[in-house]
């Protein structure tokens, strides 16, 4: 009798338990895409937190030095995307880096509270006529 | 020809190789035989693998200290002119020597453990295991990741150690605290294997290692709070801890450990739960293990993976060795671990611990799977995850919620079981302090329900905390008619143990005020201030001066300096912070580029430590010597310090549950002369 109200309650608390880890392990995911990915299914990304990666696009940075307002575009040669991010840019954000940026799309627009720079890997940008390797970017970014 | 330093380091590890497979033989040999000669030759065999991993560390010192750069692994991790403490240190701040340098530890522990332990039927046995262990940390540093490997062409100087490491003086402890900890962990994992081997499960591997398991705990738990003061210091994002795979892996065995080190009390006790302990040392160790595979593969990603050199399989293959070895012994001895005492009633202390163990293993199963998630989602579906901080605090918060109520009352109830009448005093007493806590909390305009609970909890267990000591001594001074502090003065000396665990717990609550305090009420922003400026923040003044150069820019244009002389040059900018009219301190958040590794500068936060929050500056974003204003990041933490007090308060207790007992060890010595005359 006491071994069943145990083995009861055991199984009760593992239920429970294993609830709960499964609704915070789904709603916390955080996704790493390229720009080409959140295209093709923008609505699998709604209201969800994600990391994008991507290569700062050349000419497009823009920083408001009074408001700490950073804006430039992201981009993985297929899509560009802009990105609006708080914050001053970081020592070592140029054009052409590969950057990673935390946030959430609002339209069009990423919205970044968090933004890394992939330093260690300086990114080539393939010669011309050449398609860019997806797959070793996102690597390289990850 | 000379002998170069390589091939005298190399040597030794062959030597260290050599001495742990004849060591392993000889001890399970004169265990099996019962070869009282073998016996000791294995012990002796114990500290002579010490003595030439020694050599081989000494040698590796020696090439830092000397620069002699034909040593490969001097040659890609130190650098001319880098600082003494620095070079000695660049020992363990890459794979090859960090890896060299836990296998000297477990050497240093083998070696004390075959001079002191006891000689009885475990130590054998003991040590051999202790020995496997060595032998595998010995035979990745000797043949995959071997740091005595000769350059052929020895460059003129090296490029110094990775720069988040040697821009903190911490990086030379909190490594070492930390494989103290595995290390000390492994000593009760050899003699459990021991006593599974030679059927004797009872209690007398876990009495016998006792000081060991604690003090693998304390080194443990010290390493662990050190390491997020290093992250606090180094980082730059004002935080500590961000469930980042790296601190996770050492956040697991702390919490297995944690279990047991509560769980074993329960069979000294009651000689229940013997299976259990058995297989919380091994969970224990094999994740020490698995930790050190996933951190050192680059499976997983992490902010700061410090190196995925080629050992990566290796560890994942000794994990599944030992995870297979260790569990199969305790399936093959089921009969001699399974319980015969029951457990009279879940209100009593066993009952308490054990819900408590069962609380950090769900805690410890939680963060496994969130941090092998990622793992897993890519295997199945190729989609790259992460798993973000949110849900790691989802699923602790409550957990270490529910272990600070059974950690008030756990310690009041008796063993077996409660009396109803007592319990119920004792209740209302823990139920009135943290009533009163959350009261005065909410006065002074906490809302949220974790802030809110924390603190009532933390009032519970400070009423928790006066309940025992004055248990325990009220009852004496009436009895003895002395005064109260002279009998508390002599129980906390006589019950060493148990106001040891009390100081621990103190700790603990220390550090929860604190978690909470810098989780939930920080301010972090970003504030540009023009020099000669002033900004306000949170009710402080920041003033920016001008810039912060180091070394003197004037030394460097004129030549007096150069390059080659200095490790690191900086820029940075001198803020004063101010409150209400008051100077508290000129910070210089600042940028340091180590100048063997130009391409990576870290930028340096300065604190200014407060006891109710600290102010925290780093530098955001670009800064120049020529510039007229800096972007700092200002965070605001409150109690965050309380974190790092009461860590130090955990290391007190421990230490002081370890101190030796002078009455004790003078009865002792009393019986035993007595037994002599």
């Amino acid at each position: 009798m006491k071994k069943l109200i145990y083995a009861i309650a055991g199984v009760a608390i593992l239920g429970i338990a294993g609830a709960l880890i499964y609704q915070a392990l789904n709603s916390s995911l955080v996704y790493f895409i390229l720009p080409n990915e959140y295209a093709a299914h923008p609505a699998k990304y709604e209201d969800r937190r994600i990391r994008l990666g991507g290569i700062v696009e050349p000419g497009s940075v823009q920083y408001d030095n009074q408001n700490l307002q950073l804006a430039f575009a992201i981009t993985d040669s297929i899509k560009t995307y802009p990105v609006t991010h708080v914050g001053a840019p970081p020592e070592l954000f140029k054009e052409n880096t590969g950057v990673v940026v935390e946030g959430h799309f609002d339209g069009e627009t990423f919205k970044s509270d968090e933004l890394l720079i992939k330093h260690s890997e300086v990114y080539e940008p393939p010669a011309d006529g050449q398609p860019i390797d997806i797959e070793m970017l996102k690597d390289t970014l990850q | 020809m000379d002998l170069s330093l390589g091939q005298l380091g190399m040597a030794s590890l062959w030597l260290a190789f050599a001495l742990a497979i004849y060591g392993i033989f000889a001890g399970i040999l004169g265990a099996l035989r019962r070869d009282a000669r073998l016996q000791t030759s294995a012990r002796f065999a114990a500290v002579a693998v010490f003595l030439a991993v020694t050599t081989a560390i000494a040698v590796m010192e020696t090439a830092l200290l000397t620069d002699d750069f034909s040593v490969r692994y001097v040659a890609e991790h130190s650098r001319i002119a880098s600082p003494l403490w620095v070079k000695v240190v660049t020992l363990w701040s890459a794979l090859e020597g960090s890896v060299l340098f836990w296998g000297w530890l477990l050497t240093g522990y083998g070696a004390l453990l075959a001079i002191t332990s006891p000689n009885n039927v475990l130590r054998p046995w003991a040590l051999s295991i202790m020995q496997m262990v060595q032998l595998f940390f010995i035979s990745v540093v000797t043949f995959i990741a071997n740091p005595f490997i000769v350059m052929a062409v020895p460059p003129m100087d090296g490029p110094g150690a990775n720069p988040l490491l040697q821009n903190h003086w911490m990086m030379a402890v909190h490594p070492v605290l930390l494989y103290l900890g595995y290390v000390g962990l492994t000593v009760p994992f050899a003699f459990a294997m021991a006593a599974l081997i030679t059927r004797r499960p009872g209690i007398e591997w876990m009495t016998q290692t006792r000081t060991w398991t604690l003090i693998g705990w304390g080194f443990l738990s010290a390493g662990i709070i050190a390491g997020g003061w290093w992250s606090y210091e180094v980082l730059g994002w004002g935080g500590y801890w961000a469930w980042d795979p790296v601190e996770n892996v050492s956040f697991m065995p702390w919490l297995t450990a944690t279990a047991f080190i509560h769980s074993v009390q329960v069979q000294e006790r009651r000689r229940m739960l013997k299976s259990w302990n058995v297989m919380l040392i091994v969970l224990t160790f094999s994740l020490s293990i698995l930790g050190t595979f996933l951190i050192r593969s680059g499976v997983v990603s992490s902010v700061h993976a410090f190196g995925d050199g080629p050992v990566g399989p290796f560890f994942l293959a000794f994990f599944i060795v030992v995870a297979l070895a260790a569990f199969g012994l305790v399936a093959w001895r089921w009969d001699q671990v399974r319980d015969n005492a029951e457990l009279d009633a879940a209100v009593s202390r066993e009952g308490s611990f054990l819900a408590g163990n069962v609380l950090f293993l769900a805690m410890a199963f939680a963060v496994l799977l969130g941090t092998l998630f990622p793992l897993i989602v890519e295997a199945l579906s190729g989609n790259k995850v992460t798993v973000g901080a949110p849900f790691f605090d989802k699923v602790s918060i409550p957990i270490w919620l529910l272990i600070f109520v059974l950690m008030g009352i756990g310690p009041l109830l008796p063993w077996r079981k409660a009396e109803e009448q007592s319990l119920r005093k004792n209740l209302m007493w823990l139920v009135g302090g943290a009533l009163a806590a959350a009261l005065i909390a909410f006065l002074f305009g906490i809302r949220r329900v974790y802030p809110l609970l924390t603190i009532a909890l933390a009032g519970f267990n400070l009423v928790s905390l006066g309940l025992l000591i004055t248990g325990a001594v009220v009852p004496r001074a009436r009895l003895s008619g002395r005064n109260v502090l002279s009998v508390f003065r002599q129980y906390a000396f006589e019950s060493k143990r148990r106001f040891g665990s009390m100081i621990v717990h103190f700790g603990v609550i220390v550090i929860a005020l604190g978690v909470l305090g810098s989780g939930a009420y920080r301010v972090d922003q970003q504030i540009r201030i023009d020099y000669g400026q002033s900004v306000e923040f949170q009710g402080y003044e920041l003033k920016a001066l001008g810039a912060y150069t180091y070394p003197e820019l004037s030394l460097l244009q004129s030549g007096t300096l150069t390059e080659q002389d200095v490790s690191h040059i900086s820029l940075g900018a001198n803020v004063e912070v101010w409150r209400n009219g008051k100077l508290l301190k000129v910070l210089n958040p600042r940028i340091n580029r180590f100048l063997g590794r130009p391409e990576q500068p870290v930028p340096t936060p300065s604190v200014l430590y407060m006891p109710w929050h600290d102010i925290y500056l780093n530098i955001a974003g670009e800064l120049n010597a020529d510039s007229s204003s800096v972007t700092l990041r200002v965070v605001q933490s409150p109690l965050v310090t309380w974190i790092w007090i009461g860590g130090f308060i955990i290391v007190l207790g421990t230490a002081y549950a370890l101190s030796p007992n002078r009455r004790r060890v003078k009865a002792s010595q009393e019986a035993r002369g007595s037994v002599q005359a």
